[in-house]
């Protein structure tokens, strides 16, 4: 899929900026049940991403299984990962590579 | 049924009173699911000990057993350890708000004349809700992969066996609320995505 990344939102800048210090993330994965819009919902209205960041994420969940969302300190992986089971998504904390 | 619409300030669907109470049914599942496994040995409260007391509510919490359960209480982790403090701080609060929202799904369906109302500022705890029924559901329909889930959509558009075997007609039934529960939650989804706006970039 080709996306175009014109602006980055300053919460989606800090989150990043967090990661390289910080040093923890929060892992969303694939699974059969969840609908492609309910993912792009949750990843919106909690994250606070755009549309377009929140799709992107959403289909990079879908196609590769897998998506990095979140990044920053460990307990705040975990108040995400436990969000996201709250929402009815399997999300892990995990260190970062 | 019709799919969710937005109706003056609210999101309108219309269930009728028959799939309105296999609906119920699921969501009371889906709450037992959540207690019946929640695996405290004696209420607090009751506990004679303090120190008893207190080391049961910091006692580890085993992944459950039961795959339903699993996909609503999944592992936070792959490190055993941080999976096991995870849980150990968190389990309890998350089968809490699942109930919550389970009941506010309850109390919605329970509500209808004949229309489902959802507010706005519910319509997360029962979108939320109506995931967590499909993934229960899904996981007794054996769906683990995307190629399952399609499957699920051939065998309901099917004709059935001519022997209607009673196996075969209950799969076909959970598989035909699996599909409703996810319309019904599709048309609500949308709606609340596009309430939520389109931030200027």
């Amino acid at each position: 899929m080709d996306v175009t990344v014109t602006s980055m939102p300053l919460a989606d800048l800090r989150r990043d900026e967090a990661a390289l210090v910080e040093g923890w993330t929060t892992v969303v994965w694939n699974d059969p049940v969840n609908l492609m819009s309910y993912v792009t919902y949750v990843f919106r209205s909690y994250f606070g991403y755009s549309q377009e960041k929140a799709e992107a994420l959403m289909r990079q969940v879908h196609e590769e299984g897998q998506a990095t969302v979140a990044s920053g300190s460990r307990e705040q992986m975990e108040i995400d990962v436990q969000a996201m089971h709250g929402f009815g998504l399997w999300a892990t904390a995990q260190p970062a590579l | 049924m019709r799919a969710f619409r937005k109706d003056g300030g609210a999101y309108v669907a219309r269930v009728d009173s028959t799939e309105r109470a296999v609906l119920i049914e699921l969501v009371d599942d889906v709450v037992a699911l959540l207690s019946a496994h929640a695996g405290a040995p004696e209420p607090l409260a009751h506990a004679e000990d303090p120190l008893q007391a207190l080391r049961m509510a910091v006692e580890d919490k085993p992944t459950p057993q039961d795959p339903a359960l699993r996909r609503l209480l999944p592992d936070a982790s792959v490190d055993p350890d941080v999976n096991a403090e995870f849980r150990r701080l968190t389990e309890d609060d998350l089968r809490a708000s699942k109930t919550d929202s389970l009941l506010r799904l309850r109390a919605v369906l329970q509500g209808a004349q004949p229309d489902v109302v959802v507010l706005p500022s519910e319509a997360g705890r029962v979108a939320a809700a109506l995931t967590d029924v499909r993934l229960v559901t899904s996981e007794r329909l054996g769906v683990r992969n995307d190629s399952d889930a399609d499957r699920l959509y051939r065998l309901v558009g099917s004709d059935p066996l001519g022997d209607h075997h009673p196996e075969e007609m209950r799969r076909r039934f959970l598989a035909t609320v699996y599909l409703v529960l996810g319309m019904l939650q599709e048309s609500l989804v949308d709606l609340m995505l596009t309430d939520l706006g389109t931030p200027a970039s």
